[in-house]
């Protein structure tokens, strides 16, 4: 492989690695440390994309003075193209279009993450995670038969943001985005984990009416984390859109509501380790695959076979090692206590931070 | 018109299938098992390898389907979902695990299409089947239509009769009703579980022999079934078998007819899974116990 090659493998899996870390560090807080089967994961990380796509050809053409002409469906790509020109000539705009489709889909996804803390609160479980997979695939029925929100089947383009950047330094800008977001996602979630907070959260997955006996605001709580968790999955959708280059409703299934599981389960639910952990396995297992697959000598595309080791190591771990690689462990929360370990596992609510629950 | 009713009694047909053993399973296991419509592809393509190499219509392959998806749930239950229910697995690590073992299955297909395809030289993808017609009541009707009514007819009666009206049936129902309980009187809990997911696994799989005749089918094809025939649970309210199959009519007759009325008003039909999408979630929120409340309480 030229360098050429290597740096832009090199990128793209780092890009990937990050939209993933997002993903799993969300699905961590809702699920792993909560208990909350937020299984709508693949809606709320499809409203970033749509927003995205629905917007920066739009918003570029008009702060360039384009009009759009013709089916948005079938011009979105060519006007993508002619907007990434004027990015190239100034950099303002592309940091406008990068940032007002952030700005749109955060609120939109603090919204809609509190509307499905309602059904959360009464139903049970495994019913909240069907409601929720039948609320997700809604949205991208919706999306693919409505064609001006991302031109349906045909997709919809996506202004190069950074297209002012010559080529090294452009992947290299990209790279440090993406990493950056992703490891701030997972900061939050590494901060909320092993905070007084994250104790509340794991003492609720536990057992919800001792947790409200003490006196904490179950109802509030996952108001919350769900709000969290949706704008975090938007800010993956936002990265995603952008480093491929094309919004397609069709890329937002079920399926990869079940990869972003599959990450925290094999990375150990309830450790805030667990996300880059499993993120990193499922990307090593997947572009393993892609490296070696001329290699494997099957009378079938190997794709499937990607898949299939997938679902198998994922069976495996949930018979043999049901916490995952890194299963979950009492966290010291306070550093200062470090010296007496023993006593770090005992219940101590008080000083919850963070509109945490107490005094409620 | 005539074309709605057919193919909306012929959905609600497969849905039935389906729903019960959806239903089954989760009143055995308490899973929510996603791998169910993999299942249904399993039997589709059972029966369509069988009627390619014996050379007979697919329909005289039901047999096979009924082996075939029978045999893929059986070896679910044995290998994944009673090791992990014995390990107290909670309903959504159960769920998870299905999607697992969906996944595992589809992918498998999608293989085996290919080689199919390879060695058999029939198209695997994209494929429809034709179907005879006939005269019924003046009406020209397609072979489906009976022939999926009879077998749902069949294989549900027989069901009812097996739980109902044998001494398996009165175990079946004992182990579901307090597993503990019914071990302790003598009843090998696993076995009766076994069987019971065995003959879920066996329904979905003939479900699978008629949907070549009506959709394109490809390895997919059984998992887009997959929410309907929830809705259809869901619908008839969680946990009872004889609101599973109202359900499925329920669900399946308002999907085909109400997409149908919307299309004249200038909707298009590809909206048409939302029926059930919203059945679902609107069910569980305003009436969790579905249709069955009507008759217990």
């Amino acid at each position: 492989m030229r360098g050429v090659e290597v740096l832009s493998f090199l990128v793209s899996t780092a890009v990937l690695y990050s939209v993933y870390l997002i993903l799993a560090s969300s699905m961590e807080i809702e699920y792993g440390e909560l208990g909350l089967p937020s299984f709508a994961k693949a809606a709320f990380f499809a409203l970033g994309a749509f927003a995205v796509g629905a917007l920066t050809v739009r918003l570029g053409a008009l702060l360039t003075g384009v009009a759009l002409e013709g089916e948005f469906k079938l011009v979105s790509y060519r006007y993508a193209t002619l907007i990434s020109a004027s990015v190239a000539r100034n950099p303002a705009l592309g940091l406008a279009l990068f940032a007002v489709p952030l700005l749109v889909a955060l609120p939109l996804a603090v919204l809609m993450g509190l509307a499905a803390s309602y059904p959360a609160l009464r139903l049970r479980e495994d019913h909240l995670a069907i409601a929720l997979i039948a609320f997700s695939e809604s949205v991208r029925v919706v999306a693919r038969n409505y064609e001006p929100l991302v031109g349906g089947t045909f997709g919809a383009g996506v202004v190069d943001f950074l297209a002012w950047l010559r080529s090294p330094w452009k992947e290299l800008a990209l790279l440090a985005v993406a990493l950056a977001m992703g490891f701030g996602a997972w900061l939050v979630e590494y901060r909320i984990s092993t905070s007084p907070l994250g104790r509340v959260l794991r003492a609720v997955r536990d057992d919800e009416v001792a947790a409200q006996a003490y006196g904490m605001d179950v109802a509030r709580l996952r108001a919350q984390i769900l709000a969290l968790g949706s704008a975090m999955a938007a800010v993956a959708g936002v990265l995603y859109a952008f480093y491929a280059g094309t919004v397609n409703p069709d890329d937002f299934t079920v399926s990869r509501t079940f990869i972003v599981v599959l990450m925290v389960v094999v990375g150990g639910r309830g450790n805030p380790f667990g996300p880059p952990v499993g993120a990193a396995v499922y990307l090593l297992l997947d572009r393993g695959i892609t490296l070696v697959k001329h290699y494997i000598p099957v009378p079938f595309d190997v794709n499937y076979l990607s898949y299939i080791l997938m679902g198998l190591l994922l069976i495996l771990l949930l018979l043999k090692r049901p916490g995952g690689i890194v299963p979950e462990r009492p966290l010291l929360t306070l550093r200062r206590a470090l010296p007496q370990r023993g006593s770090a596992a005992a219940p101590q609510q008080r000083g919850a931070e963070g509109g945490g629950p107490a005094g409620t | 018109m005539l074309d709605v009713l057919v193919g909306a009694l012929v959905y609600s047909n497969l849905l039935a299938l389906l729903a019960i053993g959806l239903s089954l399973m989760l009143l055995t296991c308490r899973v929510s098992n996603f791998a169910h419509g993999d299942v249904v592809t399993t039997g589709l393509y059972a029966a369509y390898t069988a009627s390619v190499l014996l050379r007979v219509s697919p329909y005289a392959c039901i047999p096979f389907a009924l082996l075939a998806g029978g045999l893929v749930s059986l070896l679910s239950f044995l290998l994944v979902f009673d090791p992990l229910r014995r390990a107290g697995g909670g309903p959504v690590t159960l769920m998870v695990a299905s999607m697992a073992v969906g996944i595992i299955i589809r992918y498998s297909l999608h293989a085996y299409a290919d080689v199919m395809q390879r060695t058999l030289g029939v198209y695997t993808r994209q494929f429809v089947l034709s179907d005879f017609e006939l005269q019924l009541a003046g009406l020209r009707v397609p072979g489906v239509l009976p022939l999926s009514s009879l077998t749902a007819a069949v294989l549900l009666v027989s069901l009812y009769v097996l739980l109902y009206r044998t001494r398996l049936g009165v175990a079946m129902r004992a182990a579901i009703e307090n597993p503990q309980l019914a071990e302790s009187l003598g009843i090998d809990v696993k076995r009766v579980f076994a069987i019971g997911w065995f003959l879920s696994g066996a329904l979905a799989g003939a479900a699978g022999v008629f949907l070549p005749f009506r959709v394109i089918s490809d390895p997919d094809v059984g998992w887009s079934m997959l929410l309907p025939a929830f809705a259809s649970v869901v619908v008839g309210g969680i946990g009872s078998l004889a609101g599973s199959v109202a359900g499925a009519y329920v669900v399946g007759f308002s999907e085909l007819l109400l997409s149908y009325l919307l299309a004249t008003l200038g909707v298009s039909t590809a909206y048409r899974p939302l029926i059930s999408f919203a059945a679902i979630v609107a069910t569980l929120l305003l009436r969790p116990k579905g249709l069955s409340s009507l008759w217990s309480r």
